[in-house]
């Protein structure tokens, strides 16, 4: 009977109002509507109407004409309707290109929950057309969708409102499956969404943990490839940028990598260093270490840090092994931090008149061929690292350029800070460094920042060793007049002096280079030996450097002019002493005011010249040099005993002072 | 008129509307550019509705056979070419899985809907609803396919390759597993070309779809211009320096095949294909499989770049013959241009258009003789040649005079026309700087001697004496000035430029892993010499100097032979004025009888010779007064130089700092 009046009521014409049939046909004419709603469709007495304000909505009207009792259940179903529409549309704007991989996964599976929809509308039309369908079985059937549609509609509303993509729609359908946890279909469903959505951005993930490829055509990921920095910037790069800023996290973190995006980002980071290298390291993969899901089991995470583990134990080994970190490290020690001495002699030797230029008038060409000479005819030249040492001039001098070095913590009090002004002589034996070429991949380790570090470490050893080698030149002029009488004549005092002078400036480099350098050389080595990442390394690295640089006292200013201004004294009194001897024993010959310290032949022939003359110094130039060598004995002592306060008061903070105290200090008690 | 037709009759017709055919009721629209119901048919709303909803994929079926069909008609047109035909033979496969579906369909619609009660006409089991359902995937493909043909329409080769692989990049499974599926199809040409380009060295590319470009070229010039990239037809899916890889492994081959006539690179890219597997056999590589396409090139091209290197070591002895290039253009067999010197020196200072080419050839010949160049390798000794430039009035034959070496296929690809002008300039520099030497070292020998001059000197009375002094003092000083500043520079050419650069290239040359490789290396061992030996374009200036000073100290030369000369004259004019009466042997005599200053008392030879000392010392005077201004601006130029090493040489030619002491003084 139904099938007859469902044709009947399909061939009538719409002209008539619903209202005059009677309600059994009117049950008939309004399912039929009702499944055309269902897709979407406007029937004959149903209409779809926009919105007005709210960019794709519609509501169904019907005709009012209609019984009340049909009217109230259908525009019960339409919501279910409406949620179609608005989610096939959002099915059809998001399948599109620009979109990204996941709007395209989630209206995938959408549109596959869409399908199922479709098949019920025509389930329920069969069943209709079986003329077993009425509105109220109508309504039961719909029952299943309902809830479904309107939880998905409320998810997509709100992402087509922001228009996300990406990370983003997988937050937002996490947070609505916890959202709506109290309903377990609900759940469910949105769970096999964000299963569906994901999988296409763990394609990503995988890539990137396990090769170090970024393959991320619509920039979803949350890891952003910073392309303008190359890594030959790192030997220029003060900051270091290449390596912390090639590769960055952005905005966008998806919830449930949030705590593991740190890892993440430094695996990827490991195989893109070993790919650079030319080593295309692929972590291992088995069925097991797929990324396909991201379920409550973690598994996932097991994937992550085994393919952390391997990127960094591989690129540490390959840094480690091939790439020689520890030779490296070691030929620097042995040149920058002058651990391996006979270079530099012969160095200071064959570079002296040229070092003691203004550094503007220095020829930096011909410091860099004496440096090649000093290094082929030395042990150095034995060791084939050596090709990477070049010389540098700088133009101001070490404490200044320590204030000018924002990051380094320089406690520098406001008032010292001030007078951090350059002696007006400045040559280029302060301002002298060697500079060391460093290769990618290594330049990650030993980057333009740790160089300068060890830069000004060599800045202050040398300039000891200088003051030492001016010192002793004036000892041996000292030896030089042993054999004389000197009895009444400052030549002893002198001798002291020169003595208590060597004595500071050797504890220092004492100091130095067996209390600071060395077993902090030592304690980095053995670390570096088990560390288990190259950020480790770094960071030991780093440690050791900022570690050295305070305990040779370039972090405390105030000391370290103190000890520069001793320095200054003793090298005005070597450079004196020549003088000075001359004028306590004999007149001088006018050559001989032109010997340099370290001019010991011609001191000796002079010693036997002057033996005949015997003691003829006028009285008056002999008091001259008495009284300029009280005076620099007096400066010097008073010097070194400032000092002695200066060192205890700091040592409660820095304890390794009290080292440093012992061995000069020392010195003064004896006094 | 108006009619009534069952919904069944529309399935019916929806069906042929989606194969493209107009129904009895459903017909495509030109105006609605789709497939629509024909306004007299009275149906619902909704119905109508539906149709057009569901004809859709008539419309997109349309579009997509529409592009088959024309492009199949056009084979084999050039603007489709093979990967057209893919796309095509692609697309006509998903046409046929979708004729399958639609036959499925109609058969369905033919069934009557089961009935439980037997009684009544029925409706037919397939309603429009259920064939939206039965749509839903079909649709969804049809589109992508449209949005291809739309897309793919213009382009052709790689680029429709690259292009659809753009539209590959999609989240959707179902899209993915779809295009991967085409993109096989597509880019099995591709990769038959790749394969059969890197392992055979064929290019199978018949419609210019490639990639590469191949061109017809001479031996010579085929690894440089032979083949290039072509970057409209490059994928996106491979990238830039793999399909550099690709090229250069085939060029390699053809450069084995062509070039060296060399067959073992077959060898090679068999073995390739063995260490690579089962990718290798024909249509083995596929899109999707970057993994495997790489791990063939870099099997291929190591392999194959390995044995291209084998030949051109071990065959040709590339290496033999830059050695030889070095001893003999660059001079560096000493004993060979000593000799070589020594005898074409008298002949070459006649006017260069009567020098006979065949006379230097015979004493070249005879040069390699009398040296330890006779030792080598025959070979080699044959490519050794004289060349004489072309040469315009008043050039001497030191000016046109060069060596050649004659390099031939495959070496020529190295040593091309412009490398071997190169070298020439850089033969010409250092020839006419061994010249300066040879002319200095000349002059130390008639200088050497001076123990004679000195007897010579007691004799004379004061001033002449003290002029006499002061002349052969200052050719002296000259002398040695110009010594110093050659022998530094000597030092710096031959030891800084050419021994560095040499072991560079030595070093580079060893490491050098293809064609490519030693092409650059040989090209940085070449420019290096040309920059630091002052040929380069930014020390233009710098060369011009030079050579003002080499022109100045052959000038010297010849000023120097003539006081000597002079110098000897007087001595035995003095000599036979003295000794006139004891009688001395007639040729001296009858010598100096043609001498200029004719016969006459002491008197007149002491006037002689202090007019004859006075234009000499002059001349000494004027040469050491430009020499030493032109070697001031030469040493100023120096520190100016971009090149490092150029700064080296200042301070080895002033390494006492005398000229800038010299310069401060002023």
């Amino acid at each position: 009977g139904r099938a007859h009046s469902a044709d009947a009521a399909s061939s009538l014409g719409s002209e008539n109002p619903i209202g005059s049939y009677h309600a059994s046909v009117q049950e008939l004419l309004v399912i039929e509507d009702l499944l055309s709603a269902l897709v979407g469709i406007e029937g004959q007495y149903t209409s779809i109407k926009r919105v007005r304000g709210k960019e794709g909505h519609f509501t169904f009207q019907i005709d009012s004409s209609m019984d009340l009792a049909l009217q109230e259940m259908a525009k019960r179903i339409f919501p279910l309707c409406e949620n179609f529409l608005l989610i096939n549309q959002f099915v059809e704007s998001r399948s599109q290109l620009k979109n990204g991989l996941v709007n395209h996964a989630f209206a995938a599976a959408l549109r596959a929950l869409l399908l199922d929809y479709q098949a019920m509308v025509a389930q329920l039309e069969h069943q209709f057309r079986l003329g077993r369908l009425s509105v109220q079985g109508f309504w039961f059937y719909c029952q299943p969708m309902m809830g479904s549609m309107h939880a998905l509609s409320t998810v997509i509303e709100k992402a087509a409102a922001d228009n996300l993509a990406g990370s983003a729609v997988l937050n937002l359908l996490q947070s609505q499956a916890k959202a709506m946890a109290g309903d377990h279909a609900v759940r469910s469903l949105l769970e096999k969404m964000i299963q569906c959505a994901s999988s296409a951005y763990l394609g990503i993930l995988e890539r990137w943990v396990y090769e170090g490829v970024i393959d991320d055509p619509y920039g979803e990921f949350f890891i952003a490839e910073n392309k303008l920095l190359q890594k030959e910037s790192l030997t220029q790069d003060y900051n270091a940028k290449y390596w912390r800023q090639r590769y960055s996290l952005k905005d966008g973190v998806p919830s449930f990598l949030t705590d593991v995006a740190g890892t993440i980002l430094t695996t990827g980071k490991y195989l893109n260093v070993m790919r650079e290298c030319g080593h295309s390291v692929q972590v291992p993969q088995s069925e097991s270490s797929k990324l396909t899901s991201f379920g409550s089991n973690h598994h996932y995470l097991e994937c992550i840090k085994t393919a952390y583990n391997f990127a960094s134990s591989e690129l540490l080994n390959l840094i480690k092994e091939k790439y020689d970190l520890v030779g490296k490290l070691r030929s620097i020690k042995h040149y920058l931090l002058l651990d391996q001495g006979d270079f530099l002699v012969h160095f200071m030797d064959i570079a002296r008149d040229e070092l003691a230029k203004k550094p503007d008038d220095i020829s930096v060409e011909k410091l860099q061929s004496l440096l090649d000479l000093a290094l082929r005819t030395t042990a150095a030249a034995a060791d084939p690292l050596h090709e990477g040492l070049m010389c540098c001039v700088e133009r101001i001098s070490l404490l200044k350029r320590l204030g000018t070095l924002k990051d380094i913590e320089v406690k520098v009090p406001a008032a010292v800070g001030d007078d951090l002004e350059d002696p007006i002589s400045i040559t280029g034996l302060e301002t002298f460094s060697l500079s060391y070429k460093v290769q990618w991949p290594l330049s990650i380790v030993i980057s333009r920042k740790a160089l300068t570090k060890y830069q000004l470490i060599f800045r202050l050893l040398f300039h000891c060793k200088h003051v030492n080698r001016q010192l002793c030149g004036a000892w041996q002029v000292h030896q030089g007049v042993r054999a004389l009488n000197t009895k009444g004549t400052s030549i002893c005092r002198s001798s002291l002096l020169c003595r208590s002078m060597l004595k500071f400036i050797n504890s220092l480099l004492h100091y130095l280079t067996f209390e600071v350098l060395e077993p902090n050389w030592h304690v980095m080595h053995a670390r570096i030996q088990n560390a288990k990442s190259i950020d480790e390394v770094i960071q030991y690295h780093d440690f050791f450097l900022e570690k050295c640089l305070k305990e040779c006292l370039l972090l405390l200013p105030e000391l370290l002019k103190k000890v520069e201004r001793l320095k200054a004294i003793c090298l005005q009194y070597a450079a004196a002493s020549q003088w000075l001897i001359a004028s306590s024993i004999s007149i001088p010959d006018p050559e001989s005011s032109s010997i340099g310290p370290l001019g010991s032949e011609k001191s000796r022939s002079w010693r036997s010249r002057n033996r005949s003359q015997g003691l003829k110094v006028t009285a008056d130039k002999s008091a001259a040099a008495t009284d300029s060598l009280l005076k620099f004995e007096k400066e010097f002592n008073s010097e070194l005993q400032s000092l002695g306060p200066i060192l205890s008061s700091n040592s409660q903070a820095e304890p390794y002072l009290t080292h440093l105290a012992q061995w000069i200090l020392g010195v003064g008690n004896e006094q | 008129e108006e009619s009534e037709v069952s919904e069944g009759v529309l399935v019916r017709d929806v069906l042929y509307a989606c194969q493209g055919i107009d129904g009895k009721y459903v017909k495509f629209d030109k105006n609605y550019d789709g497939y629509v119901l024909l306004d007299s048919v009275k149906v619902p709303r909704a119905t109508r509705v539906m149709v057009r909803k569901v004809c859709e994929l008539g419309w997109l079926f349309r579009k997509v056979r529409g592009h088959v069909s024309e492009s199949m008609d056009r084979f084999p047109a050039e603007d489709v070419g093979t990967i057209g035909q893919a796309f095509c033979a692609a697309l006509q496969d998903e046409l046929s899985e979708y004729y399958k579906l639609l036959a499925v369909l109609e058969a369905q619609a033919n069934n009557p809907i089961p009935m439980v009660s037997e009684a009544g006409n029925s409706g037919n089991y397939l309603s429009l609803r259920r064939l939206a359902v039965w749509f839903a995937e079909p649709v969804v493909k049809m589109r992508l396919m449209a949005v291809l043909v739309d897309s793919c329409k213009v382009l052709r080769g790689g680029a429709m390759a690259g292009a659809i692989h753009m539209h590959a990049q999609h989240g959707d499974p179902l899209v993915q597993e779809f295009m991967r599926c085409l993109l096989r199809r597509v880019c099995s040409p591709l990769f038959e070309v790749v394969r059969s380009w890197v392992l055979e060295g064929e290019l199978d590319d018949i419609f210019g779809e490639f990639f590469i470009l191949g061109q017809p070229v001479k031996a010579e010039s085929l690894w440089r211009e032979g083949y290039r990239l072509h970057d409209g037809m490059l994928p996106s899916f491979i990238s830039q320096s793999l399909a550099q890889r690709i090229l250069r492994t085939g060029k390699s081959i053809n450069f084995l095949r062509v070039c060296c006539e060399d067959q073992g690179w077959a060898v090679a890219a068999e073995e390739a294909a063995a260490a690579v597997g089962t990718t290798t056999k024909r249509y083995g590589l596929g899109y999707g499989e970057t993994d495997a396409l790489e791990a063939l090139i870099a099997e291929a091209a190591k392999r194959i770049d390995k044995h291209l290197m084998d030949v051109m070591y071990k065959q040709y002895k590339f290496k033999d013959h830059c050695l030889a290039i070095k001893r003999y253009l660059l001079l560096g067999q000493g004993d060979f241009v000593q000799y070589l010197m020594d005898i074409v020196g008298p002949e070459l200072s006649e006017p260069a258009n009567t020098i006979s080419s065949f006379k230097l050839a015979g004493l070249l010949e005879s040069a390699i003789r009398s040296s330890n160049a006779q030792y080598d390798d025959a070979d080699i000794l044959d490519r050794l040649k004289v060349k004489m430039m072309p040469h315009g009035t008043g050039d001497r034959g030191w000016d046109v005079f060069s060596l050649e070496y004659d390099a031939r296929v495959p070496l020529n690809t190295v040593f091309t026309e412009s490398v071997m002008g190169r070298y020439l300039r850089i033969f010409n520099f250092l020839w006419k700087f061994r010249r300066v030497e040879h002319s200095l070292i000349g002059a130390w020998k008639t200088m050497k001697p001076n123990r004679i001059t000195s007897n010579f000197l007691t004799k004379q009375e004061g001033s002449i004496k003290f002029q006499f002094v002061s002349t052969l003092r200052r050719c002296q000083v000259l002398w040695v000035e110009m010594n110093h500043f050659v022998t530094n520079l000597q030092y710096y050419i031959m030891f800084e430029v050419l021994e560095v650069s040499w072991a560079n290239f030595v070093d580079e040359m060893d490491s050098a892993r293809d064609l490519d490789d030693l092409l650059a290396a040989h090209e940085k061992y070449l420019q290096s010499i040309v920059e630091k030996s002052l040929l380069g374009e930014r020390s233009q200036t710098l060369c011009k100097t030079l050579f003002l000073l080499f022109d100045l100290i052959l000038q010297f030369r010849s000023h120097a032979d003539r006081l000597y000369e002079g110098v000897h004259e007087l001595q035995a004019r003095t000599a036979v004025s003295a000794l006139s009466s004891r009688g001395r042997t007639k040729t001296r005599q009858k010598q100096n009888d043609d001498t200029s200053w004719g016969g006459g008392g002491r008197k007149a030879l002491t006037k002689l010779a202090g007019e004859f000392l006075q234009t000499i010392g002059q001349d000494l005077e004027n040469i050491s007064k430009e020499y030493s201004s032109t070697l001031e601006g030469f040493i100023g130029q120096l520190p100016m130089q971009q090149h490092v090493d150029l700064k080296f040489l200042v301070f080895r030619l002033d390494f006492t700092e005398f000229y800038s002491r010299l310069r401060l003084g002023k």
